[in-house]
């Protein structure tokens, strides 16, 4: 069928970059598309074409924003005092729904990996240093996550905290609520246990 | 099909792979570094879990192998669970790096295995990084089969003058120098990691410059990027 049309196949073809989507998956989103939803085709189309024109990164905590900062560090009713660490966008709108925090973001985009080729550079960590530096911050909470490479970030994190004179935290480990202790994994089991609280 | 059962290995390095795949470099004890693919381990229903398939945790891999790449089928985490913290952990991802880097795929190396968990033991006990760290680049340089000339001076053969200076040809040895020459290391620091023995502070910073050369020279000239978060003192962000 993608024969008869290269712009059919061509439409196919870029559809597969999106994750889950092979040709099969692709095929039916384009045939839904033109024979259906011209209209949510053509608006999807517009909205590709913005985001993708217009989405940049916030110059104060590299989040994805079209403006030069973005919504949550214009934001004068947070508390300028805290600032979150996190690996990615996802992370951060994570802690802002299962959270009440409402203190500052910086997002690294990525993780300390030397064989992935993410290093200090990539991760954005001078302007981060530069915030620090600033003086306005007084805790930084590394929410790396909790995998060899984000803990390897997270003492780094740590280590440019500390030279800048500024308290780091980081998340706690723990089991997960509603879980029942013989299926949790070791690891984790062994965090727990290791960071064990008075009761109250 | 090769069918392999409870293999002593570690993952080495993991990354995404199709939609709930995970690629994973692992160093096995029998069959070098490996490529294998534990399937479906990042989706919601995986038997396999995912904490268990993190770096320096020593394990036990069943897997079958058709081609390059193998098929996790199971993995057992042995022993006591490896927690690296802090330089330890930036160091053992430096190791880990190096090996990958260094080591052809399903190239058995003698010995590598051995050197590999003893100088995680070494990083976990919390010991000072840089003298293990030498004698893991010595030891793997020697399973590769780059083994380092540490005793005799390469251009007479005389026995290395342990107060004299050397300078290292990374595929030669050590060749008799001033002691103002770049990079030029003492005889006493050659012969101590040749004997085994920590050598003192100022010993161990030449022996780093050096060893960074020799790697170079074998990584064909290019850069570890470890190497650019694993310098001393305040992070170099902050310079």
């Amino acid at each position: 069928m993608s024969a008869s049309s290269p712009l059919l196949a061509e439409l196919i073809d870029a559809l597969r970059c999106l994750p889950g989507v092979g040709g099969k998956s692709a095929q039916r989103m384009a045939i839904q598309l033109l024979e259906r939803d011209r209209g949510g085709g053509r608006r999807l189309a517009s909205a590709l074409e913005q985001a993708m024109e217009r989405i940049g990164n916030c110059s104060r905590c590299r989040n994805f924003s079209e403006d030069e900062v973005c919504a949550v560090c214009a934001n004068a009713t947070r508390d300028p005092h805290i600032l979150c660490v996190v690996e990615s966008p996802s992370d951060l709108a994570a802690i802002e729904q299962a959270t009440g925090y409402r203190g500052q973001y910086f997002v690294l985009l990525g993780r300390l990996s030397p064989l992935d080729g993410t290093g200090p550079e990539e991760l954005g960590l001078h302007a981060l240093a530069a915030r620090l530096e600033e003086g306005e911050i007084s805790e930084m909470i590394i929410a790396t996550n909790p995998t060899v490479e984000g803990e390897a970030t997270a003492h780094y994190l740590g280590r440019l905290a500390s030279a800048a004179g500024i308290r780091a935290t980081r998340l706690a480990h723990g089991v997960p609520l509603g879980g029942e202790l013989e299926y949790v994994d070791r690891s984790t089991l062994a965090h727990a246990f290791g960071g064990r609280q008075a009761v109250e | 099909m090769l069918l392999v059962q409870q293999q002593p290995a570690y993952v080495l390095h993991a990354r995404a792979y199709r939609e709930t795949s995970l690629l994973l470099e692992c160093l096995t004890r029998d069959h070098g570094r490996l490529g294998v693919v534990a399937r479906g381990v990042r989706g919601p229903r995986s038997r396999l879990r995912r904490a268990d398939l993190e770096p320096f945790q020593s394990l036990a891999l069943d897997y079958s192998q058709r081609g390059e790449l193998a098929t996790l089928r199971g993995v057992e985490p042995i022993g006591a669970l490896n927690r690296l913290r802090g330089d330890g952990l930036l160091s053992g991802l430096y190791v880990n790096e190096l090996v990958v880097r260094l080591c052809a795929r399903q190239d058995a190396q003698p010995g590598l295995f051995d050197a590999y968990a003893e100088i995680l033991s070494r990083l976990d006990a919390g010991a000072a990084p840089a003298w293990p760290l030498r004698r893991f680049e010595r030891d793997l340089l020697q399973a590769l089969g780059y083994a380092m000339q540490l005793r005799y001076d390469a251009q007479d053969g005389e026995a290395l003058d342990p107060q004299a200076f050397y300078r290292y040809q990374p595929d030669g040895g050590p060749e008799r120098c001033g002691p103002q020459t770049p990079q030029a290391v003492r005889g006493e620091d050659l012969l101590a990691l040749a004997d085994d023995r920590c050598p003192d502070d100022d010993g161990l910073r030449r022996l780093r410059v050096l060893m960074r050369d020799v790697l170079r020279f074998h990584l064909g000239g290019t850069e570890l990027r470890a190497w650019r978060m694993l310098r001393p003192g305040p992070p170099p962000a902050l310079r």
